[in-house]
């Protein structure tokens, strides 16, 4: 438990929009190099918001927020070590589905041909080598998520931060990508993060679940996923799975009733 | 006696064998095409009756016949005429093009520049260009550079203001991937935000290349000169005066042609340049 591989670091963080809505109030967490963590809980938890504050989207009112011992906005001027998934595949629609996962390496200015053959790794890895002149308006929900991914991990990012990227996805769809989430995060020996609302998914993919609350939005409990990797989805039907489904859910419920009862 | 019913299932047959894809030319045609034809020609016919049923004169309303007969006497007038106003046009609506993108960008790339620029490119399209015709003319002189001016100045706003709304209504996701990925200030303008001010920028056009006609018409209303070098509008009111009604006739017709092929023109530009990704291209390509 050294200090050393701790790659994230929230230190008593708040957030106070300028309406006065507290969207995060005294979250703190420490991430540690290698986890796959997931932020669980409703709508309005702010857990979007601590995620966005890693990538140096939007500032923390209260404490601060470290990656890799920086200041998340220096991160990601100065290293491609952060990359982000969006809630909707987020692609360019003018470009094709190659020309979209080359944008970050165009944007960091690296050798083209190099950056070729690592677009190409990435669009192996996500099982779209043959779709590279496709435009995002002739690709399936998953297709996008999938050439989304791509892109994030183009530009070889230690750390993976995920807003909810299968939230718009069918049931199979999602279990497939939550598959091949696990494979690319073991072979790339990255740091996850992960926005859900959904249980199962926060179970299934996570080593360690902090569950949240609502109004204001807090960390509520920190949950072990001990379930050894590689999960396969017949992990599903393993009663200690149901048993992590049920504590999680109970953690989200009595955060939930707080709430309505302050 | 048998022979009608006869008939009859002969022609089932030949109906059913005709091909389908011929069926198909034929529904479209119907369902597309007719209507419209069937419109012109009862139009043609009943502008054709109405001068000869009220016996009105060929200076009044000429018939159909009259004007074709006006444009093919005259056509070494009017052609000629026609060629210089699509030149007038072309270089106005090129021109205004051209400038008014350069200028958007500008504008966009500072936002102390557009704040403070902006409202009076708004209330500068407001003045009707007619009212300032003449100050151009003076500034210019009569002639094809005066008449170019005035028709870029008509088709310039409409383009400026549909690409200033395009630069800026980039999705904030998207901006925010550029924030992530660290791009500078030209990275965001050329990689996202002028693509994404295409449909805009293609929309403005459009707007613009139809006005930039009506432009290079009003010019040579007020600034056009004779000796062979009057287009359209120069044509329009000399023979206004001559009172040639079926040629002005012609001349408004031609004006029109010009302007929906132009129009087709740039639609045919927009659509090549969105049509791999955008809405407004997709449709059609279905």
């Amino acid at each position: 438990m050294g200090v050393a591989n701790e790659v994230v670091s929230f230190n008593h963080v708040g957030k106070t929009y300028t309406g006065g809505t507290v969207a995060l109030s005294d979250f703190h967490l420490s991430v540690k190099e290698g986890e796959f963590l997931s932020f669980l809980g409703p709508s309005g938890c702010g857990k979007s918001t601590a995620l966005r504050m890693v990538a140096g989207l939007g500032e923390a009112t209260d404490g601060d927020v470290s990656v890799f011992n920086k200041k998340p906005k220096e991160m990601i001027q100065q290293t491609n070590d952060i990359a982000f998934v969006f809630q909707d595949a987020n692609l360019l629609p003018w470009r094709n589905v190659l020309d979209n996962v080359l944008l970050p390496l165009e944007l960091r200015g690296g050798n083209k041909k190099e950056s070729k053959q690592t677009a190409l790794r990435v669009l192996e890895m996500v099982g779209l080598k043959d779709h590279l002149k496709s435009y995002p308006r002739q690709l399936s929900g998953g297709m996008k998520m999938r050439v989304s991914i791509a892109r994030a991990l183009a530009a070889k990012p230690r750390m993976l931060l995920m807003d909810e990227p299968f939230g718009a996805l069918d049931e199979i769809t999602r279990q497939t990508l939550q598959m091949e989430l696990l494979d690319i995060w073991q072979q790339e020996n990255m740091t996850v993060l992960f926005v859900t609302h959904n249980v199962y998914e926060a179970v299934f993919l996570s080593s360690r679940i902090a569950v949240m609350s609502a109004r204001p939005g807090r960390l509520s409990s920190l949950i072990d996923i001990d379930l050894p990797y590689p999960r396969e989805l017949s992990v599903r039907t393993n009663p200690t799975f149901t048993e992590y489904v049920d504590l999680a859910s109970d953690h989200l419920e009595t955060s939930s009733d707080r709430k309505e009862i302050g | 006696m048998e022979s009608p019913s006869l008939q009859v299932s002969k022609q089932n047959v030949v109906s059913k064998v005709k091909k389908p894809k011929e069926r198909k030319i034929w529904m479209t045609f119907k369902n597309v095409y007719l209507g419209p034809i069937v419109a012109f020609i009862i139009f043609i016919a009943l502008w054709q009756a109405i001068p000869v049923l009220l016996g009105l004169k060929h200076y009044i309303l000429p018939k159909p016949t009259d004007v074709v007969e006006a444009t093919i006497k005259d056509w070494d007038l009017l052609w000629p005429a026609v060629q210089i106003t699509v030149i007038e046009s072309v270089t106005g609506f090129l021109v205004s093009a051209v400038v008014g993108i350069f200028i958007s960008i500008l504008l966009a790339s500072s936002k102390i520049l557009e704040r403070s620029i902006y409202p009076y490119a708004i209330i500068l399209q407001t003045i009707p260009v007619v009212a300032v015709a003449p100050i151009v003319v003076i500034w210019f002189g009569a002639g094809f550079n005066a008449i170019v001016v005035i028709s870029f100045l008509i088709g310039f706003f409409p383009i400026i203001s549909n690409t200033l709304m395009g630069l800026n209504s980039v999705d904030k996701n998207m901006d925010e991937l550029f924030t992530l990925y660290n791009a500078s200030k030209w990275q965001r303008m050329w990689k996202l935000r002028i693509p994404a001010a295409l449909p805009f920028i293609m929309a403005g056009l459009k707007i613009s290349c139809t006005l930039s006609i009506v432009g290079a018409i009003v010019g040579e209303y007020v600034a056009g000169i004779g000796g062979g070098k009057g287009g359209l509008g120069y044509a329009i009111t000399v023979a206004a005066i001559q009172v040639k009604t079926p040629y002005l006739f012609a001349c408004g017709i031609a004006a029109a042609i010009l302007g929906i092929s132009f129009y087709l023109l740039v639609s045919l530009f927009s659509h090549l340049m969105l049509r791999s990704w955008h809405e407004s291209a997709m449709k059609v390509e279905k």
